[in-house]
């Protein structure tokens, strides 16, 4: 059976379902009609880059269908629907074994179609020690962006999505198998679209996995950023952090649920998940849901934890009495909340570029 | 008193939290070009004048008035009472991850010294100069504020603020705890070079005596139950070191209130 044959044999997920649960499919759906597969849906242009000077040779961008693997454990309905989506917008990001550049590549998809949608599909080579920071731009009513992959063994990878549409709604699926003694940074940057929906998966099926998922969103007005993360540890002696850090303002609500799954016989897995939201506004709302299914005894430890609340009082004060204006104060706590997730992501270079990036959007919020 | 008017005038203080009156009816006066110490157990109500001076919101003035160089500071906000001249150095400074000390450092001194202090060259002597004397590394400006501190790196930090900010009035409440004989002296030479030959003032909260002994105060508080009962000279420090509080709080309780 075809994807499109898939997606159309499926019942509407039921909201019971954990990953529906807040924002339904037929509110992220492109049309609105959740029987119907768009047709002429556009392709947004693709291209690599870097903070600084050229693409160094060993990573390059490939245009073409990719085959879609990885996606056995997301959810039936995006992955048959993102597949018979994405069937002619396919791209391949191929990073050579052992590469190491010492700077950040960009990877900017551009949106001007209002509606569009690509597949991105990483090889990351083993041993290769890279920092990829993928840029959503653009204006449209409507993105799917589908990312798939690998992790090489051994290899060192910082994978940071940005966010910065204007506008619109995000459908965003991420797959992605972090291979033996792989150590990955996975960071989620969001201050853009007004509906960003994501299901971002990530699998340890080998030992010595590390995985820190990190989380900067930054939401206002009325805009509703829901993200389900699911980290799955398959194999013995793998490591897991996640810290999400959602700042809240307007009328703008946040979603934040995790899945943590630890395998049967993943022996030594070491996971914590940690959800934080400050709220800006009385009228911002943020729901934060961990969960953990796990099935082996012999762990290191597996935890969670949710936090949510306003400026800190004591912390405003203290910004005070160093001559800084409420207002003054509480743009940079939030910018220190958000920084403190971002400042993890990866090196002095890309946080720089990432923190201009951000500051840009506090401005412009005036907070 | 090299200035007309004293730096800090606190007369008749009350202060109450949630209905429970803590200051009842302190008067501090300390004028230009001094440094002044409050000296008590703890819970008598040391750190509340301190934020008390600072503009804390959590606490109710119910009578009385805070005075800098003549102009009462009540009615200004925290931020207003900084830029206007008021230091606090914190017992326990506020952690703030994700806050550069570097960033943090320029941009408060920006607020209270004006954008021209925070700029160029002349600010980059300064942060180093203070670092130096401070024994503070380079390393540490691209840390986050308090963040993973120790307790000696947090009051350096404090004093660093102090040195760079330059404020009429300094108030360090117990900036001396949790720091060895070697961080006292440092930060005592901080406090005396912001304060000794300047129109400027200092008051220095603390327990004990050992910071007093490198600052040389001019004068010094006792401050028991919400009320200063006793105010000498250095030696008076010295009694209490030897003494404890236990005599003084006999002679309050008997009626004592001695000058």
């Amino acid at each position: 059976m075809d994807s499109s044959s898939e997606y159309l044999s499926l019942e509407e997920p039921h909201r019971a379902v954990h990953l529906w649960r807040y924002t339904p499919w037929k509110r992220v759906h492109p049309t609105g009609d959740t029987s119907d597969i768009p047709e002429g849906v556009g392709s947004p242009r693709l291209s690599l880059k870097c903070i600084e000077g050229d693409v160094p040779e060993g990573v390059r961008i490939i245009h073409g269908t990719t085959p879609i693997e990885g996606l056995p454990e997301s959810d039936a309905t995006t992955s048959s629907f993102m597949r018979a989506i994405t069937q002619e917008s396919s791209w391949t990001v191929e990073v050579d074994p052992g590469f190491s550049p010492g700077k950040t590549v960009i990877l900017e998809i551009e949106v001007d179609s209002p509606i569009s949608a690509a597949h991105v599909c990483l090889k990351i080579g083993r041993h290769a020690n890279f920092e990829l920071v993928t840029l959503v731009k653009g204006d449209c009513e409507w993105l799917g962006l589908l990312r798939t992959g690998s992790t090489g063994e051994g290899s060192n990878t910082s994978d940071i999505v940005v966010n910065v549409l204007d506008g619109g709604t995000l459908l965003r699926v991420d797959a992605i198998h972090i291979e033996r003694d792989s150590q990955v940074k996975a960071g989620t940057i969001s201050s853009g679209s007004e509906t960003t929906k994501s299901d971002l998966r990530y699998r340890m099926g080998e030992p010595g996995g590390n995985l820190n998922v990190l989380g900067s969103i930054l939401s206002s007005e009325d805009m509703s950023l829901d993200h389900h993360i699911e980290i799955h540890h398959d194999a013995p002696e793998t490591f897991s952090r996640l810290d999400w850090h959602s700042a809240c303002g307007g009328n703008s609500k946040t979603v934040g649920t995790g899945m943590l799954r630890v395998a049967k016989g993943s022996r030594g897995a070491d996971a914590a998940q940690l959800f934080q939201n400050l709220l800006i506004s009385e009228t911002a709302q943020a729901d934060s849901i961990p969960e953990l299914e796990v099935s082996e005894n012999e762990v290191v430890g597996c935890g969670h934890g949710t936090a949510s609340g306003p400026v800190d009082e004591d912390q405003l004060f203290y910004l005070g009495t160093r001559g800084l204006s409420t207002e003054q104060a509480k743009s940079m706590l939030i910018a220190a909340f958000l920084n403190s997730t971002l400042t993890e992501m990866g090196s002095h270079e890309m946080h720089d570029w990432l923190v201009g990036i951000l500051s840009d959007d506090l401005d412009a919020l005036g907070i | 008193m090299s200035g007309e008017k004293p730096i800090l005038a606190i007369s008749n203080l009350h202060v109450g939290i949630e209905g429970t009156e803590i200051l009842k009816g302190i008067d501090i006066t300390i004028p230009s070009g001094e440094i002044h110490a409050i000296m008590g157990r703890n819970g008598s109500g040391k750190t509340t004048a301190a934020n008390v001076i600072m503009g804390h919101p959590s606490y109710d003035i119910e009578d009385g008035d805070v005075q800098l160089s003549g102009e009462s500071i009540l009615d200004l906000e925290p931020w207003e009472r900084s830029r206007s001249g008021v230091f606090l150095s914190f017992q326990y400074p506020q952690a703030v991850p994700g806050l550069q000390v570097g960033n943090f450092l320029r941009k408060s001194v920006s607020s209270v010294r004006g954008d021209d202090a925070a700029k160029g060259a002349a600010f980059r002597e300064d942060l180093k100069n203070a670092m130096s004397k401070l024994n503070i590394p380079s390393s540490f400006l691209s840390r986050y504020v308090n963040d993973g501190f120790s307790g000696g790196e947090k009051k350096r930090f404090e004093i660093l603020q102090m040195m760079l900010l330059k404020p009429r009035l300094a108030v360090l409440d117990e900036t001396d705890s949790g720091l060895d004989i070697d961080g006292i002296r440092t930060v005592a030479e901080g406090i005396n070079e912001v304060v000794r030959g300047t129109e400027n003032g200092a008051l220095i909260i603390t327990h004990y005596s050992r910071i007093l002994e490198h600052v040389q105060p001019d004068r010094i508080h006792v401050m028991i139950g919400g009320k200063i009962v006793a105010s000498g000279g250095p030696g008076l420090a010295s009694l209490l070191e030897e003494n404890g509080y236990d005599w003084l709080e006999e002679r309050v309780a008997e009626g004592d209130v001695f000058e």
